[in-house]
């Protein structure tokens, strides 16, 4: 890496590795986990909340989830900053598309911008990459088929049935692959999502937050009270489960941390 | 290994920290103590001055507390220097603001227009981020009265009181101590001068020590800030019981 | 070259900047739709943004900006807009009149065009600042009346939309009444 911020940051070493990106993708581990799951005509958003400390003003902290249109909602795991910058630049996009276009931005599309950005920061001269990775979720103009797609430091994207990003998002992937079953209901879905958070989120529903979209209708953020009836639900489950233990095998938990350390995740 | 990340611009360590991020908040963490806190019928700041000399004049101009707006005021920890550029990109946008809509500027869109910029440069090269955190405190009609604090990265959020600078750990546990929901702007002011004292080197404060500044509401319902005078402190001071003394005689 | 021909009759020369305010326009076609869109993405691209919807004060306030710079340069659009919004904030509606000179005022009522001539006397008579939604459709009925009655060209009858709290909605008006009775 030669000295001058007129070159890339981001440039080959010897070995074929672009650090930067990688580096990244170290950022992007230590984010809040974010989770997305797609149902049958349902795509729902979940992401893990740092617990407010007390003095915190809570309607006032940038949540972490957003919209990029009425119809597109992205979450995001990494420096909240950066995520920032990239949010707009997408909502900018989303506009402009609908000005010159006269229609709504396809998800796949608004992705497709996105996963552009993060790559450009990637290869342009005295910047260094996104230190995030998105989840962008929603659905078509005039369809009933839920999108789900992920964006990576890199500019790679990818479409998913469930995923998950962020700290322990191995965790949760793999929690996810078990347990994803093929057009789920609303219900379900939101169950999903929020079984699969409570992997690596222990403090419960507090530190919860979760989107719901579906075809046509403005994104539903779900109310903390029903996210605790959720919860509660999953734990008297969970410890039914635990009581006829001898057949039935519990997902482990206790080795979350060590499992995202194996640094490279191809998948 | 460290010298490979944190000598340049801005970029990403194997763990995926941004040093010069880093160092600018430990940078901030040698600055005067400034701190806020949200009361229900308005915001008190306050600021530790650092006195160097006694040659310096004392009254001519606020160095930690700065007006960005007709609705807005800042308190500043870190680099002076740093903040003057970026306050004045405040000003420039409010007025933007003003201009383009005929309307004050949203209080969370002025911070974070401010944020924008500090994150542009902990991330385009060359550049060193800025060595300064902001506590704001402003009044919009859509939320009130808030409060927020932003730092070099560009990450802001909205607080009920917060602080920043030195002892800014000894000054929050004390807020967190304190601070009750509901407070009015009297008892925040209060709480101010007690958590400055204990957080100060000084036991007794006087009013060329520190800074103060708060935002209200008048009773027709208007909207006003105001940089406290020399003696309005003293008297808040002395009302609290932590003036000096005017007969002590070394200052 | 059109000329005098009708080339459609149920044009919708209003655009909806955000869920509580609403734009309408007249002068020359192309311009009107373009710089209509132009103001309603940018309208709508600040809601995104912001999470938070501009008042309707900011906002005509925010196309007076626009339409002045737009006369002063090589080719201004030449559009004249009437902005009608309720506060998402205070809930109190307001009504803005702008024209191609990108002159601004806040009034209670509003034409313009050829209709101007035979409204605002009706408006200045009937209009109070009281006035309730169907009692601003009956006074809207005399107004079209008049037009049918008076203007010289053939009157297509208006759309008519309401805009209030809640929302944005079109109104049922006058839909097949084309000619007018003596009273």
């Amino acid at each position: 890496m030669a000295s001058g911020y007129d070159r890339a940051l981001s440039v080959f070493s010897p070995d074929g590795h672009v650090f930067q990106v990688e580096y990244a993708g170290e950022a992007v581990k230590r984010g809040t986990c974010a989770v997305g799951v797609k149902g049958k005509d349902v795509v729902v958003l979940g992401c893990e909340k740092r617990s407010a400390m007390k003095l915190q003003d809570t309607r006032i902290t940038p949540s972490k989830i957003g919209l990029i249109d009425k119809h597109v909602c992205l979450a995001f795991a990494g420096l909240n900053a950066d995520a920032r910058i990239l949010v707009d630049k997408a909502r900018l996009e989303a506009q402009s598309h609908r000005l010159n276009l006269e229609d709504p931005v396809t998800i796949e599309y608004i992705t497709k911008y996105v996963a552009g950005v993060q790559q450009r920061y990637t290869q342009s001269g005295g910047v260094r990459p996104f230190g995030i990775s998105t989840l962008i979720v929603g659905f078509d103009k005039g369809s009933t088929t839920p999108r789900l797609y992920q964006t990576e430091p890199s500019g790679i994207y990818s479409a998913w049935k469930a995923n998950a990003i962020g700290r322990s998002s191995k965790t949760v992937r793999e929690f996810l692959e078990r347990n994803y079953k093929e057009d789920m209901d609303r219900e379900a879905t939101i169950r999903l999502a929020i079984k699969s958070l409570l992997e690596v989120v222990q403090t419960g529903a507090k530190n919860i937050e979760i989107a719901i979209m579906a075809p046509g209708k403005p994104v539903e953020m779900l109310p903390v009270e029903d996210i605790e009836s959720y919860v509660k639900n999953i734990e008297q489950e969970k410890q039914e489960e635990a009581a006829k233990k001898k057949t039935g095998r519990t997902p482990g938990t206790g080795t979350a941390a060590i499992l995202t350390r194996s640094a490279q995740e191809e998948s | 290994m460290s010298r490979r990340y944190d000598s340049r611009t801005t970029i990403f360590s194997p763990d995926g920290r941004l040093y010069q991020v880093e160092y600018a908040l430990e940078a901030i963490s040698h600055a005067g103590t400034a701190i806020g806190i949200l009361a229900k019928d308005g915001i008190v700041l306050a600021a530790e001055r650092k006195v160097t000399s006694k040659l310096l004049e004392q009254d001519t101009s606020a160095e930690k507390l700065y007006i960005l707006n007709d609705n807005m005021i800042c308190a500043v920890a870190g680099m002076t220097a740093d903040a003057n550029i970026l306050i004045n990109y405040a000003r420039q946008a409010a007025q933007r603001y003003l201009l383009t809509y005929n309307e004050d500027i949203p209080c969370e869109q002025l911070v974070r227009r401010l944020c924008d910029l500090k994150q542009g440069y902990t991330q385009h090269g060359g550049l060193r981020p800025f060595g300064v955190s902001f506590i704001y405190a402003g009044w919009d009609p859509q939320r009130q009265f808030q409060l927020y604090l932003s730092n070099p990265s560009g990450n802001y959020g909205g607080w009920k009181a917060t602080s920043s600078g030195a002892n800014h750990a000894s000054a929050q546990s004390l807020l967190k101590q304190d601070y009750k929901e509901d407070c009015t702007l009297d008892e925040a002011c209060a709480m101010a001068v007690k958590v400055l004292s204990k957080t100060m080197d000084s036991t007794k404060l006087s009013s060329d020590k520190i800074e103060f500044a708060t935002v209200g509401q008048t009773k027709d319902g208007k909207i006003y800030h105001k940089l406290w005078t020399a003696d309005e402190i003293t008297a808040l001071l002395k009302k609290h019981d932590l003036a000096k003394e005017d007969t002590s005689e070394e200052k | 070259m059109r000329g005098p021909t009708i080339l459609k009759a149920t044009d919708d020369k209003t655009r909806q900047l955000n869920d509580h305010t609403l734009l309408a326009f007249s002068g020359e076609p192309g311009d009107t739709v373009q710089f209509a869109e132009y103001i309603q993405a940018n309208s709508q691209l600040y809601s995104m943004r912001n999470e938070s919807e501009l008042s309707p004060s900011a906002l005509a306030h925010f196309v007076r900006g626009e339409l002045a710079s737009s006369l002063r340069s090589r080719n201004p659009y030449s559009v004249n807009l009437l902005l009608g919004g309720v506060d998402p904030i205070t809930n109190k509606p307001s009504l803005y009149w702008l024209d191609y000179l990108a002159s601004l005022a806040k009034v209670p009522y509003a034409a313009h065009g050829y209709a101007q001539y035979y409204c605002l006397s009706l408006l200045d008579k009937h209009h109070n600042p009281n006035i309730s939604l169907e009692e601003g459709l009956r006074l809207l009925k005399l107004c079209s009346d008049e037009l049918k009655r008076r203007l010289p060209i053939d009157f297509k009858g208006l759309a008519v939309k309401a805009v209030t709290k809640d929302g944005i909605k079109a109104m049922p008006f006058d839909e097949d009444d084309k000619v007018v009775r003596d009273t």
